[in-house]
């Protein structure tokens, strides 16, 4: 799950929780609008009804249940999920009649790793092509050794990228690169 | 935040799984009339016994809505970015974390100073390095040049003032 995701996930159960505990301690003062502070948490009320409905109460229940733990084991495996590894985007072109041509960059942005890691510095290169494919968005990410002179290999990419302008005659639109620098030898 | 948020969900996730799982095979076995693993009968008691007003209930209810006041600050707070802009023209970024590691190493390679740590934020268009380390106040002027070099090897921009304060290392008694 992505950054965004968890922080919108943790923003709703935090608005939950406030939103619970206010309308619980409204309710012990007696300011809630239909409850009764001196009322039990399970009113007997409550309890007779469940046992009214019984078995079909309890069946919901075990539904709820289930539900609760089919949610869990999504959240578990979206967490558990290595990154995409095989990202590369899509590159998407609008028609002359309505609808748009989609087309996999892996191929492209295969090209452009390999070119990447060409340089002794580069350790792993990962690069993701979105948008309109005249003028695609390139997104790069390269992970240096720890002796690679930065210069160097900024320079490389900018040349590899304008190999990759001229061979596929895409210009990219927006590029994005993102370095990672191994720690120094102690 | 991010790798707090990425272990929180994991545990919320173990817990909805456990959770709903225990709770949909004790009211199965409720509804079929059968001995159920967890015995409800005390929570059921509690919760039948205790009124709105109680203490318990108010302190309970205070407790979430603070938690949940804390949670939601802390999502809502702008985070430190993961990466630091180099370039404004070739969209050329750097980890923030890698830099900050290369920093902290450089620092310590300083003769006489141990222990470096090294932030990194952005003020405007600037690096602004903060440097905590343990070692000799005199070897100010030699960590303001180690990082200005690992940042010149990093093709960084020039950061604005180094932040630098150093801890004297304590004499053994």
């Amino acid at each position: 799950m992505t950054n965004a995701g968890h922080r919108l996930l943790w923003t709703i159960i935090a608005l939950l929780l406030v939103a619970g505990g206010a309308a619980a301690l409204a309710a012990g003062f007696g300011t809630l609008r239909g409850a009764d502070p001196q009322a039990m948490l399970l009113s007997p009320g409550l309890l007779d009804r469940w046992r009214t409905a019984a078995p079909w109460s309890t069946l919901a229940a075990a539904v709820a249940g289930v539900l609760i733990a089919l949610v869990g084991q999504r959240l578990l495996a979206r967490e558990l999920q290595r990154p995409a590894g095989s990202l590369r985007g899509t590159l998407s072109h609008p028609g002359r009649r309505p609808g748009r041509t989609r087309l996999a960059a892996d191929v492209l942005a295969d090209a452009l790793v390999r070119d990447l890691t060409g340089n002794p510095g580069v350790r792993r290169a990962r690069v993701v092509l979105t948008g309109d494919p005249p003028r695609p968005d390139v997104w790069i990410r390269v992970d240096l050794t720890a002796d690679a002179p930065a210069a160097g290999v900024r320079e490389h990419v900018r040349a590899a990228v304008r190999r990759f302008a001229a061979t596929t005659d895409c210009q990219p639109a927006h590029l994005d690169v993102t370095a990672r620098i191994e720690p120094g030898q102690p | 935040m991010r790798s707090v948020n990425r272990v929180a969900s994991l545990l919320l996730a173990a817990a909805l799984l456990v959770g709903g799982s225990l709770s949909a095979v004790q009211a199965l076995l409720l509804a079929l009339d059968q001995p159920t693993p967890l015995d409800t009968t005390g929570w059921f008691a509690a919760l039948s016994s205790t009124r709105w007003r109680e203490p318990t209930v108010r302190a309970a209810a205070g407790a979430a809505v603070l938690l949940g006041l804390a949670i939601l600050i802390a999502q809502l707070r702008p985070w430190t970015p993961v990466r630091l802009r180099t370039d404004e023209r070739d969209g050329w970024y750097l980890h923030r974390r890698c830099v900050e590691r290369r920093l902290a190493d450089a620092v310590s390679a300083v003769p006489g100073v141990r222990r470096a740590r090294v932030r990194v934020r952005r003020r405007g268009g600037q690096w602004r390095p903060r440097v905590r380390a343990t070692g000799d106040p005199a070897a100010r002027a030699e960590i303001e040049y180690a990082v200005h070099q690992e940042l010149h090897r990093l093709t960084a921009p020039r950061p604005g003032r180094i932040d630098v304060r150093l801890q004297p290392r304590r004499r053994p008694a």
